[in-house]
């Protein structure tokens, strides 16, 4: 039966009050998880705050193994859902760019926005640096154009891409994730004891 | 408070095992409601009879005609060499195994074009592509390859050109003999045409 | 001093990560089983430029070959899915604020070892850095990272390992930054 806006299930009007509920749930969870603050997303790649991976890692193997279940039960037909197209050199060359820039400004584009609202002014900045980046992009697409088409995989997934069933991958995804959690909890504890004017 | 992390890791932890032994449900190929409507308004289904003689007078072996009429019509008359899928049996694995198969054009007809049509949208409502429906049905083979009439004096000389097939195509179709050879051979090539193509007909896991 | 003054003055918990994590999984699984999607945020930020460009130049946006993607349709470019579940983000990060009492007065939250101003300028530039990214990347963490890799698909997989591995490779060099 799902996705139910592909299937004209529900009108488009529905979809777009939706899509507000469902950005308000995802907000929320941003915030009140500690995402609104610069120094908690940092402190993944210092060792003393691993809010980030347990949020994020926590979303992607729920969701994953979720999928897979609502596909079993016949409720979501994977076959309509939206899959993100691949191009290999752009996106590789973007997703260090964006590593760099998280980890200078200490922001992801989401956690910057929830940030805003509680009036931290550094969110705002990182903020601004987003539009203008993508205006910059925009501006100097017609040189890109090119590279940001190049590689061009298509809409592929895992299973597609390695012939390995999408369960391995899920499966694999979480016990790898479980075993993050357990570790990186060890190293917090230990970083956490050097580090004496940040309190938690 | 540790007690509550191994029990929600083993949680986890199972019910990603779970999921190494559930297979993706195959969901059948079906066409969305706007897509089967810009389908249904095309007239590029459609074949003329003309077209479908010239096709079967080549022994053209891409082509497979389906008579979607009852079976006690079809074995009154068909056309030859043509099958029989009567329209209450499109939906089983045996009259499915005709539509679909790379390289065929399926033509699919009736008495008139209604039925065929009626067919028609069904299997495209199932994604099966490359068929087509026989414009006027056997009413107008009758009336065009059975039984030609002559164009009007005034008609343009591609009309003329057009009578001269139909002629033809009459002598080919009604030659004593030939026709009945024809039609016999046909029953026997149904079976061997008849290929299982077993990913369509099975559902569910 | 203010260094730290948000720890300090007010007590304010966060929600359990994990819980927040499974919570953050069913919000994309429902979004996905309503309008077979899942989140982003970077998208809507794209939009807001390509409504900028639009109204100081509307002949000169249309022309863009970037800008013109965007405004084929006739709608106005804040007018899709994304935009109001970005919309939708801002609110519900409110929303928590507001309950959790962590709306406060404007501040700016910097490492022990960094002044006001390098934090902000670090800020912008790592703002200009990921948002030039986020384009080249098909989507932010959210959009590529979380929800591409939650739906299996390898860019997905490839922009979240990357974007990590990329921030923990650069880590050392920024540190005065954080601790």
């Amino acid at each position: 039966m799902g996705p139910l806006f592909p299937n004209n299930l529900i009108s488009g009007e529905w979809n777009l009050l939706i899509a507000l509920f469902i950005g308000m749930a995802f907000g929320f969870l941003l915030e009140a998880s500690g995402f609104s603050s610069a120094r908690n997303i940092a402190g993944a790649f210092y060792g003393y705050n691993f809010v980030v991976v347990r949020v994020f890692f926590t979303a992607v193997i729920v969701s994953m193994v979720g999928l897979l279940y609502l596909g079993y039960f016949g409720w979501l037909n994977l076959s309509q859902i939206f899959i993100l197209p691949t191009y290999l050199p752009s996106m590789i060359t973007g997703a260090v760019i964006m590593g760099v820039g998280m980890i200078i400004g200490g922001f992801c584009p989401g956690t910057s926005l929830t940030a805003v609202v509680i009036g931290k002014i550094d969110a705002l900045f990182f903020a601004i640096g987003l539009y203008l980046g993508i205006l910059l992009f925009a501006e100097g697409y017609p040189f890109l154009e090119k590279f940001y088409h190049a590689g061009y995989l298509g809409h592929i997934t895992l299973t597609e891409l390695t012939g390995i069933k999408a369960g391995w991958w899920a499966f694999g995804f979480t016990v790898i994730a479980l075993a993050a959690f357990w570790v990186t909890a060890i190293i917090e504890k230990k970083v956490r004891k050097r580090i004496k004017e940040y309190k938690f | 408070m540790n007690r509550n992390y191994y029990i929600l890791t083993a949680i986890m932890f199972f019910l990603a095992l779970g999921t190494l032994f559930i297979h993706e449900r195959k969901v059948p190929p079906e066409i969305s409601p706007g897509e089967l409507l810009w389908d249904v308004l095309q007239p590029t289904r459609f074949v003329s009879t003309d077209e479908v003689a010239k096709r079967l007078i080549e022994k053209d072996p891409s082509l497979l005609l389906v008579d979607v009429r009852p079976a006690s019509e079809y074995n009154k008359f068909t056309l030859p060499n043509a099958v029989n899928v009567p329209i209450d049996s499109l939906l089983t694995p045996a009259g499915q195994s005709y539509f679909g198969n790379p390289g065929m054009k399926v033509v699919l007809f009736s008495n008139d074009a209604i039925l065929a049509n009626q067919a028609w949208v069904l299997l495209k409502r199932m994604d099966f592509k490359n068929n087509y429906v026989m414009k006027g049905g056997l009413n107008e083979w009758m009336k065009t390859i059975i039984q030609p009439k002559m164009p009007p004096q005034t008609a343009p000389e591609t009309a003329f050109e057009r009578y001269d097939f139909r002629k033809a195509a009459h002598l080919y179709f009604t030659g004593a003999g030939i026709a009945k050879a024809g039609k016999s051979a046909s029953k026997m090539k149904v079976v061997f045409k008849k290929r299982k193509k077993a990913v369509v007909a099975a559902g569910g896991c | 001093m203010e260094t730290l003054p948000k720890q300090k003055k007010n007590k304010t918990k966060y929600i359990n990560p994990y819980l927040g994590g499974v919570l953050m999984g069913i919000v994309m699984l429902i979004s996905i089983f309503i309008s077979g999607r899942e989140l982003g945020i970077s998208g809507a930020i794209r939009d807001s430029v390509v409504a900028t460009a639009n109204v100081i130049s509307p002949t000169a946006a249309k022309k863009s070959s970037y800008y013109g993607k965007f405004l084929k349709n006739g709608h106005h470019p804040m007018d899709n899915w994304l935009d109001y579940e970005v919309l939708g983000a801002i609110l519900g990060g409110l929303l928590s604020g507001i309950l959790f009492k962590r709306v406060r007065k404007p501040f700016v939250e910097r490492g022990p070892n960094v002044s006001r101003g390098r934090r902000l300028t670090a800020a912008l530039i790592g703002g200009i850095l990921f948002g030039f990214g986020t384009r080249l990347g098909r989507g932010c963490t959210s959009g590529a990272a979380l929800s591409g890799a939650s739906t299996f698909a390898f860019g997905g997989v490839l922009v979240m390992f990357i974007l990590f591995g990329a921030a923990f490779a650069v880590a050392y060099f920024f540190r005065k930054l954080w601790i």
